[in-house]
């Protein structure tokens, strides 16, 4: 992991002319998976789960995980109002591994935790006002199950942030249509399927590549 | 059963409702708890051979036509998403990754890979003999109590398959023909063509050329998210049709709670509650079949327990819950220099079974099939995250590359043992107030050994076809065991025909009673088992 704070752009992304909402209208996209998309695009921001202190929190941390540096602040992919609205509906994932509280109280004891963590590590400072680079090294420690403060004794960091805090964010990073742009993912393709299966194969309908430089 | 009360309807498979028949006041011939691989089958069968057959299943009937989504996350409510704990050395992904909820179970959203086991998996005891630790034990079937199925259920699903297949016993020709290959796959035979490893196209249950009202694969590549097209031969689309044509009802949205029994201690009737109600419901049964699969079954079998039955119904041998098996589903991916463009297509065209057997220089028994794989961009970014820790620009940069990706995966082998259980959690309750499942699964030495040499074979595959950078993932797939079929009563939950040896009107039908696990998908053992016994019912009516 590198430290600097852009998106560096020495191996861009490949598809500068692709969007995948350009697909909107194209038999691709069918009227029910549209209104799922839309949802997710135009989703509500509100916060119902979170106490401010843990969004601020949280967002420090999804920054560290996906950093979205290179998008306006009204642009990025929200994922905290995201995982704020799974918790608040409380949509389960069908598991969760013995050791680990269910996910609300995993959430607000994880989050505390990390915070614990940053100041014992960093003189008493709060894990959002923290440097990037301390940031990222305390979710190193906490990514080793070694992570200082007493919330962990109660929960393994390194389950935490695997199997919640990580799989989480990067899950809701990559269901964003903005995400499927930088990677060249297609999305969805119904009814019209795909046609150019063999390797190098690219329907028109998929992403092509334009690198920028 | 003559009066007319066709007076339900149920979402048909083009968008138009279906007749159904109404039988909550009945006392019907079989209550059949899910609507999966093995209650779908069976429950067919039964209701074209005259009996009147009531479905009880947790989940929604879907319309493929409105609820299938061309969306990873927008899927989530075709899985089992309910609490379970799962734990021990090496706890079990549940969910999304094995767990299926509403009408068609798990069928909606598997990945279609339809094999046969081989002679040798119904075995496993006489053929590698007794290991430490390991429960082993040869089915109470063999391959050839279960040929004629294998057949019967491929021609109802259509299977799509090579005319050549080149292992286990010599078979008809598929129904359908085999399906093109994707890059993906061709990165599998590739690296397999250099390495002097047999490979063969996939048989699947998804149609290559129309079939009566359903269309060809468009190849969309959805497969695990539910099929818009109707293409993908589910239990939803060939099963459930004929069994609500033939009189049955699919009452959806019913979760059972308890299997009642009477003073002689057979069972009675099922007591389920509908649509989140905290009413409980009754429907009453001349027999019942629960067919929930490995993780919903003994729980359900568990949660039945009575003044008569105190450990749980049909557990009189202590083996509900016991011997819980996945297979094991490790994946390796690697980078290639053309685009391979993985999420198109149903991901697993391709597949070898060169390595599914016990080879005597290994130093594990049993074997693995490997299959081509091909997770949508964000089940790879998470196994790719989770699996190599790596996040920030890291991960960002590296999915950029995502097109460029292609894997494999294994399905292997696991030893049952019997410290594997499902059980009922001590305290967590569900939205239902019935107690959650707890999933306790360790591997075995020798499943172990079988998953270091899957991934190295799979990684040296992968690099003959010029792969780069391979890393893996760790991984299960399927949910197996816990209520197994034997001949002894004392060591098994039901006999060779899925009747419990203690409960002569109770039955289980469902990847529950595999003694071994076999190295192959077990969709069509399961669907094969629910035909025969459907048979053996019928034919001692």
């Amino acid at each position: 992991m590198t430290n600097d704070n852009k998106i560096s752009s020495n191996k861009k992304n490949r598809y500068l002319d692709y969007d995948v909402l350009d697909k909107w209208l194209s038999p691709d996209f069918d009227d029910h998976t549209r209104e799922v998309i839309q949802q997710r695009i135009e989703g509500d921001k509100k916060i119902r789960f979170f106490f401010k202190q843990e969004v601020d929190i949280l967002s420090a941390v999804a920054d560290r995980i996906i950093p979205q540096s290179d998008r306006e602040d009204g642009e990025k992919v929200p994922i905290v109002a995201r995982i704020d609205e799974k918790l608040f509906e409380d949509h389960r994932d069908g598991y969760r591994y013995e050791g680990l509280p269910a996910q609300r109280e995993a959430w607000r004891l994880g989050l505390a935790g990390i915070d614990q963590s940053s100041r014992i590590l960093f003189n008493g400072k709060d894990f959002s006002s923290l440097t990037a680079t301390s940031q990222d090294s305390v979710l190193k420690i906490l990514q080793t199950g070694k992570a200082p403060g007493e919330v962990w004794e109660k929960m393994d960091s390194a389950a935490f942030f695997k199997d919640i805090l990580l799989i989480s964010i990067v899950k809701i990073y990559y269901a964003h249509p903005l995400a499927w742009n930088e990677t060249g993912y297609s999305g969805p393709s119904s009814p019209r399927g795909h046609f150019r299966k063999w390797e190098g194969g690219i329907d028109p309908w998929e992403a092509h590549e334009k690198n920028g430089k | 059963m003559e009066n007319n009360n066709w007076t339900l309807s149920a979402p048909g498979i083009h968008g138009e409702p279906v007749a159904m028949r109404d039988l909550s006041k009945e006392t019907v011939d079989f209550c059949i708890i899910g609507t999966g691989a093995g209650g779908g089958v069976i429950g067919a069968k039964l209701a074209e051979a005259g009996f009147s057959v009531a479905f009880l299943e947790a989940g929604a009937h879907w319309d493929p036509t409105r609820d299938f989504v061309s969306d990873e996350m927008g899927s989530r409510k075709l899985f089992w998403n309910d609490e379970r704990i799962s734990g021990g050395e090496d706890p079990v992904e549940l969910g999304s990754n094995n767990s299926g909820k509403g009408v068609g179970g798990s069928t909606i959203h598997y990945s279609m890979i339809a094999m046969r086991a081989h002679p040798a998996d119904f075995q496993r005891k006489t053929v590698d003999g007794s290991v430490a630790g390991a429960d082993l034990h040869d089915w109470p079937l063999q391959f050839e109590d279960l040929e004629a199925y294998y057949e019967e259920v491929e021609e109802a699903l259509q299977i799509a398959g090579p005319t050549f297949y080149p292992w286990g016993k010599r078979r008809k020709r598929y129904p359908k023909r085999q399906h093109e290959l994707n890059a993906s796959a061709n990165m599998l035979v590739k690296g397999c063509s250099k390495l002097g490893i047999k490979t063969a196209p996939a048989p699947l249950a998804t149609l290559s050329s129309p079939y009566k009202d359903r269309p060809q694969c468009v190849y969309r590549g959805f497969c695990n998210y539910g099929c818009s097209t109707n293409a993908k031969s589910s239990i939803l689309v060939t099963y459930i049709p004929r069994a609500i044509a033939a009189g049955a009802e699919v009452r959806s949205h019913s979760m059972a709670a308890q299997i009642l029994h009477n003073e002689k201690g057979l069972a009675t009737g099922v007591l389920y509650f509908h649509k989140n109600s905290k009413e409980l419901f009754l429907q009453k049964a001349k027999n019942v079949v629960v067919a929930g699969y490995a993780v919903e079954t003994p729980r359900l079998l568990l949660n039945s327990a009575s003044y008569l039955f105190p450990n749980g119904l049909g557990n009189s041998s202590g083996m509900v819950g016991k011997c819980f098996m996945v297979h094991s589903g490790h994946q390796v991916f690697a980078r290639f220099p053309v685009r391979i463009n993985q999420y198109k297509a149903p991901p697993g065209l391709a597949l070898t079974e060169d390595f599914n057997r016990t080879i005597p220089e290994n130093d594990f028994i049993a074997g693995y099939t490997i299959e081509v794989v091909g997770p949508h961009v964000g089940d790879f970014a998470s196994r790719l995250s989770t699996s190599k820790m790596m996040w920030g620009e890291e991960l960002r940069r590296t999915m950029y590359d995502y097109n460029y990706y292609s894997g494999v995966g294994i399905v292997g082998e696991i030893m049952p043992q019997e410290k594997n259980v499902v059980k009922l959690h001590a305290t967590e309750k569900d939205q239902y107030g019935l107690p959650v499942p707890h999933v306790i699964f360790s591997h075995h030495q020798n499943d172990r050994k079988l998953i270091h040499h899957a991934i190295m074979k799979m990684t040296e595959i992968l690099e003959a076809a010029g792969g780069k950078e391979a890393w893996s993932a760790d991984r299960t797939a399927h949910l197996l065991g816990t209520c197994r079929m034997g001949n002894d009563p004392q060591r098994s939950v039901v006999d060779r025909n899925c009747r419990s040896h203690d409960i002569s009107n109770l039955f289980v039908c469902d990847g529950s009673v595999f003694p071994t696990s076999t190295a192959v998908n077990p969709s069509l053992t399961i669907h094969a088992i629910a035909a025969r016994t459907a048979d053996k019912i019928i034919e001692s009516a």
